[in-house]
Formats: C-alpha cells, sequence, structure tokens
C-alpha cells in the first residue's frame, strides 16, 4: 500500500450545494522545513459526522486551526459556510462551534459565566441557551462552581457546551471525550449524533478508533499532513474488511500458492499471513494450501476494524532495505 | 467589537484583582494621610517635650508638611499619593489583564469562538483605560475623604476645601502619563505571551529610565535633548505642570531643562499608539496554537 495516496475511492458525491458547511482545497501549512498539512482537501455537510484521525503530529489540530483562522495556511484555502476564512473570517466563524484540543476557559469565573462571557462574545440569542446547554450537558448543579475546580472531565462538557452557544451549522470537535469516563464518552458520542440530527455539520478529531466508527458518517485518514484515505466507514475498513488470518509457518510459499488462486492483497505476519478474501472462499484456501503439502495451523475469518485500518495506514515507514534475492 | 468589550467588562468585574486594587488604594491613601499626620505630630510633640532637639529652621517646615492633609491641598498632595502608587499598581494590572489571556489559554478560546485580534485588542485596550479612569477617579475620592478625615482629626483647618476643578485637572493628566506605561506593559505582554514579562519590562522602564535620564541631565545638561524623547521626562513635565513647583517633581534639579507640557502630552499620545501598533502588529502575525 502506497501511504501517499488516497487508498479508497470515494463514493460519497462531490455535490458542491448549500449543505457544504466546510470545505478546504489544498491547505498547506509549513512551520520552517516542516510540512504540517500538504495539500489537504476536506468538507463536511450538514447532517454529517466527519471524522477527522491521524497519529499524534499528522497536523489535525493544526488544520483545525487553519479552518478557524488561528493559524495562517501556506497555501490553499478553507471556506466555511461558503466564506473563504482568510477574507471573512468573522462572518464565516459566527455559524461555527468549536471545542479545542486543550479546553481553556477563565479559572476565576464559574461555568456558567464562562458560558456568559463567551455568549456575550456571540451575540444573538446566545446569552440565553446558556442554562440549557448547562443541562444538557449535565452541568447544571455544578453551572456555579468556578471552572479551577473542575475535574477534566467537566472541563470537556462545558467546552462542548460552549460551542452550541452559537447555534452553529458546523460543530467543530478536537478530542471531546479526553478525560471522560466511559458513560461518559457514550453520552458525548450520542450527543454528537444529535448534533448530526439537527442537522449540523460536526468536524470530530479524535484518537478514540472505537468512537470515530461508532459515530462518523465518513472518515479521513491524515498522516504527515497528507489525506492517505477517506470514505465511509465501510469503505475505509474495505467494505466490512473480510480477511482471513492464517496462522502457517512456511509463510512463503504459502503465499506463492494463495497468489495462483488469484489472491492479491496478502500481508506477511509474525505468525503466518493475513489474506484479503471473500469469507466464503476458507475452504477454497484450506484446500489448495494442504494440496501443495502445507498444513496452517489455522484459518481465522476476521473483519477489519478501523482501528487494524488506521494502525496499517498510519505505521511508521519500515527502513528501505534491499529486495530478498 | 462592541460584543467583544461587552464580554470583557463583563469578565474584568467579576475579576478579584481589580477590586483588589481599588481597595488598595483607598486604603493606602487613609494609611498614608493617616502617617504623615502621626508621624510629623509625634515629631512636634518630641520637639516640644525636649526629647528631640528642634531643627535648625525650626519647626516650620514641619508644619507646612502638616498643612499638606489640608483639603485645599489635595491636587498637589493627595492625588500624588494616588499617582505614585497608581502607576506601579496600573502597569501590574495592564501586564495581567492581557499577559493571563496567554498563560490560560483563553486567548485561543476567545478567538475560535470568533473574537477577532484587532477586536481583542482593542476591548482590552478600551477596558484598561476605562479601569484606569475608576482607578483614578476612586483613589482621588479616597484622597479628598482621607483629608477631611485626617484634617478633622487632626484638627487643621478645611481652608478654601477642595478645588474640585483643579483636583480633576492634577488627576487627569497624571492619569494620562500611566498610559503610555501601560500601553508599553501590554505590548511586552502580547509579545512575550506573558503577564510577568509585562510587569517586569514596565516598571523596570517606569523606574530605571527616569533615574538614568535624571544622572544624565545632572552630568550635562545637553543630554536633556535625547532623553526628553522618553517616556519619564514627558511624564514629569505634564506632572510637574500640574502640581506647580511644589508637585512631585519641585525637587529634580533638572527640571528646568523638562520638555514644554503641550509637547509631553503629545509625546506620551505618540508612545501610546506604537505600542499598540507593535502589540497589534505581533498579534495579527502570530499562529495561534496550544496557549496563545
Amino acid at each position: 500500500m502506497n501511504p501517499t495516496q488516497p487508498v479508497m475511492l470515494r463514493s460519497y458525491a462531490r455535490r458542491v450545494t448549500e449543505d457544504q458547511v466546510l470545505r478546504t482545497k489544498g491547505l498547506v501549512k509549513k512551520f520552517g522545513s516542516i510540512t504540517a498539512v500538504d495539500g489537504l482537501d476536506l468538507e463536511v455537510r450538514r447532517g454529517e459526522v466527519v471524522g477527522l484521525l491521524g497519529p499524534n503530529g499528522a497536523g489535525k489540530s493544526t488544520t483545525i486551526g487553519m479552518v478557524l483562522g488561528l493559524i495562517s495556511p501556506t497555501g490553499g484555502t478553507a471556506e466555511v459556510l461558503g466564506r473563504d476564512v482568510r477574507v471573512r473570517r468573522e462572518d464565516a466563524l459566527a455559524g461555527v462551534g468549536a471545542m479545542l484540543e486543550v479546553t481553556s476557559f477563565y479559572p476565576y469565573l464559574s461555568g456558567r459565566d464562562n458560558l456568559a462571557a463567551v455568549a456575550l462574545l456571540r451575540g444573538g440569542g446566545a446569552l440565553a441557551r446558556v442554562d440549557p446547554l448547562l443541562a444538557r450537558l449535565g452541568l447544571a448543579q455544578r453551572g456555579g462552581s468556578k471552572f479551577r475546580t473542575y475535574s477534566l472531565g467537566m472541563r470537556q462538557r462545558l467546552g462542548i457546551a460552549s460551542t452550541l452557544l452559537a447555534d452553529p451549522a458546523l460543530v467543530i470537535l478536537d478530542e471531546p471525550a479526553n478525560g471522560l469516563d466511559p458513560a461518559g464518552q457514550r453520552e458525548i458520542r450520542e450527543l454528537i449524533r444529535e448534533l448530526a440530527g439537527e442537522n449540523r455539520g460536526v468536524l470530530l478529531a479524535s484518537h478514540l478508533l472505537y468512537e470515530v466508527e461508532h459515530v462518523c458518517d465518513r472518515v479521513l485518514v491524515i498522516k504527515k499532513g497528507k489525506l492517505i484515505a477517506s470514505g465511509t466507514i465501510a469503505e475505509v475498513t474495505r467494505g466490512g474488511g473480510n480477511y482471513f488470518e492464517i496462522v502457517i509457518d512456511d509463510k512463503r510459499r504459502a503465499a506463492e500458492v494463495l497468489r495462483g488462486l488469484g489472491i492479491k492483497e496478502i500481508r506477511e505476519m509474525p505468525t503466518g499471513l493475513d489474506v484479503v478474501a471473500d469469507p466464503t472462499h476458507g475452504a477454497e484456501i484450506n484446500r489448495a494450501l494442504a494440496s501443495a503439502g502445507l498444513y496452517a495451523s489455522a484459518i481465522v475469518p476476521r473483519a477489519s476494524s478501523l482501528e487494524d485500518v488506521f494502525m496499517e495506514l498510519t505505521e511508521p515507514e519500515a527502513p528501505s532495505a534491499p529486495p530478498a534475492s | 467589537m462592541l460584543r467583544l468589550l461587552r464580554s470583557e467588562l463583563y469578565r474584568l468585574v467579576r475579576r478579584w484583582m481589580p477590586w483588589i486594587m481599588l481597595g488598595l488604594i483607598v486604603v493606602t491613601a487613609f494609611v498614608f494621610y493617616f502617617l504623615i499626620w502621626a508621624s510629623i505630630t509625634a515629631q512636634l510633640q518630641a520637639v516640644k517635650n525636649g526629647t528631640i532637639p528642634a531643627p535648625p529652621e525650626g519647626t516650620a517646615q514641619l508644619t507646612e508638611t502638616l498643612r499638606q492633609i489640608a483639603p485645599n491641598r489635595v491636587a498637589q498632595f493627595g492625588v500624588g499619593i494616588v499617582a505614585g502608587l497608581g502607576s506601579v499598581m496600573l502597569i501590574v494590572f495592564a501586564a495581567s489583564h492581557v499577559g493571563t489571556e496567554f498563560g490560560w489559554g483563553t486567548f485561543r478560546t476567545l478567538l475560535a469562538h470568533g473574537a477577532s485580534r484587532s477586536g481583542f485588542l482593542v476591548a482590552k485596550t478600551v477596558s484598561l483605560v476605562l479601569y484606569a479612569l475608576v482607578f483614578i477617579v476612586v483613589g482621588t475620592l479616597a484622597a479628598i475623604g482621607a483629608s477631611y478625615a485626617v484634617s478633622a482629626v487632626a484638627g487643621i483647618s478645611f481652608g478654601t476645601g477642595v478645588d474640585l476643578a483643579e483636583v480633576a485637572r492634577v488627576a487627569a493628566k497624571s492619569g494620562y502619563t500611566f498610559l503610555p506605561y501601560m500601553a508599553l506593559a501590554l505590548a511586552i505582554a502580547v509579545w512575550s505571551k506573558s503577564a510577568g514579562a509585562g510587569i517586569a519590562a514596565g516598571l523596570v522602564v517606569y523606574f530605571a529610565e527616569g533615574l538614568v535620564a535624571t544622572i544624565l541631565v545632572s552630568l550635562n545638561k545637553d543630554y536633556a535633548q535625547i532623553v526628553n524623547w522618553g517616556l519619564s521626562r514627558n511624564a514629569s513635565a505634564l506632572t510637574r505642570t500640574v502640581s506647580g513647583q511644589a508637585g512631585p517633581t519641585s525637587q529634580d534639579p533638572t527640571a528646568s531643562t523638562l520638555p514644554d507640557p503641550t509637547r509631553a502630552a503629545i509625546v506620551l499620545g505618540v508612545y501610546c499608539v506604537i505600542f499598540i501598533v507593535l502589540a497589534y502588529w505581533r498579534l495579527r502575525s502570530r499562529d495561534v496554537t496550544v496557549g496563545g
């Protein structure tokens, strides 16, 4: 697999309609000689949750920073609700609620006062949304407590509440489940789906692949600032992601036999081979190996999870070695 | 812009620091007046009792100092106290008001919620000027109150009472001289993303520049041509004119070389603009990552 090329075809229709709440085109950010984001194209539509995945340092937060006008792009454009963030930043961000990776509020203010301070900045009916949002995020009882007394989970909830003050068309959440217990994580997943159900677009950057797998309609995987895969969860996990894990000693000969069956995707693993094939072909594989005098200890049908694909796509590149003779 | 200013003021009035500083200037005014009265009275009593020898020039100077407490001297004495302590406190406040936004990471939060960088700076500057105004008014009123209270206790004649117009004029000019130092502290806080650096730079310039300027002019009056473009000499020129020869700089042997007050006001205004523009230039060109 070539990590420099997007591996999945986008079945997602590329219509440019008013439903589009975020679009970046050729977004580039260089910090000196380091290219943090390299020609990134992404889009988010109303009513969908798009996951932004990538290992640490992949450029997720930098991308979000550029979308929010916190970081100036070296090249490319970011449009929110059809407005270029560089040209009409304030207009563009009027329809965006964003929670950054590190949730920062005024430590001397209560949770309620912090939301009120943001609401005053937002204007409109934002002030009236403060108490309902505290209740929605389960902070009604602690709304009067100082922010500095909040646990990490409460801070995250307050951060999420702040994103909804402006009744945004686009919600950007950077690691929203950080510090939340499993029940809290589940609540946030449900909330994210609710947001999409309210016809908002959601861009979710997360390390929690389970969260992404269960919440997102589409995912974008970036590595070293480049888009390396995108599509629906099913597409990225290879339509359900069927493969066989074959435990066998003579991996080289087994691979030759399987290639003879027309199987193209074969990966060498420590205990044998992983082979992408239709789940109904298990018996055929077993028969072919046995006919060649190769006896597998196990042939186990598996389904790729997003985590498998993520690990596969983002694993560090091995240093190039001379071809085996 | 107005929304950001409203948010700024909402946060400002809920912070302890500005209230503590206001309380401090009120308490300081009363304590200062009381201490002056108590120490002069004690000295006069000691001279009278023969506990200490009388000064060669007699007790006239002590009596004159005691008269500074009277309400009709508030414009010189009371406002001087507020200006002396207030300038330091407002430098600290200005740096803290801006620098903590970077330390807490809230600058980034504000921007993420749609605030503009220019709006942030304007809101900070306007709120600082408003706070300085409130600070001067409260401090001056405290000085007036302390003057009447201590004069009543000491049995000092109120004389013609407080000349409110004169006090307001003196306080306004003194307050004006704080602004470039506050702007400097703000600019350094923005550049360094640190309240501490803003405080340190503001205070160092406030104290050291004046000292260096005075030394240089004492050595050679021609140096006034150079140091009169600095902050301290122009601030001194304004405060000297507000309080006349009896003002805080009356002891300054280099006073005759101070710049013209009008020019001083313009120079201080230009410094304010320069510091704010530098802060804005840095703010708009900076990528805001974690913290700010």
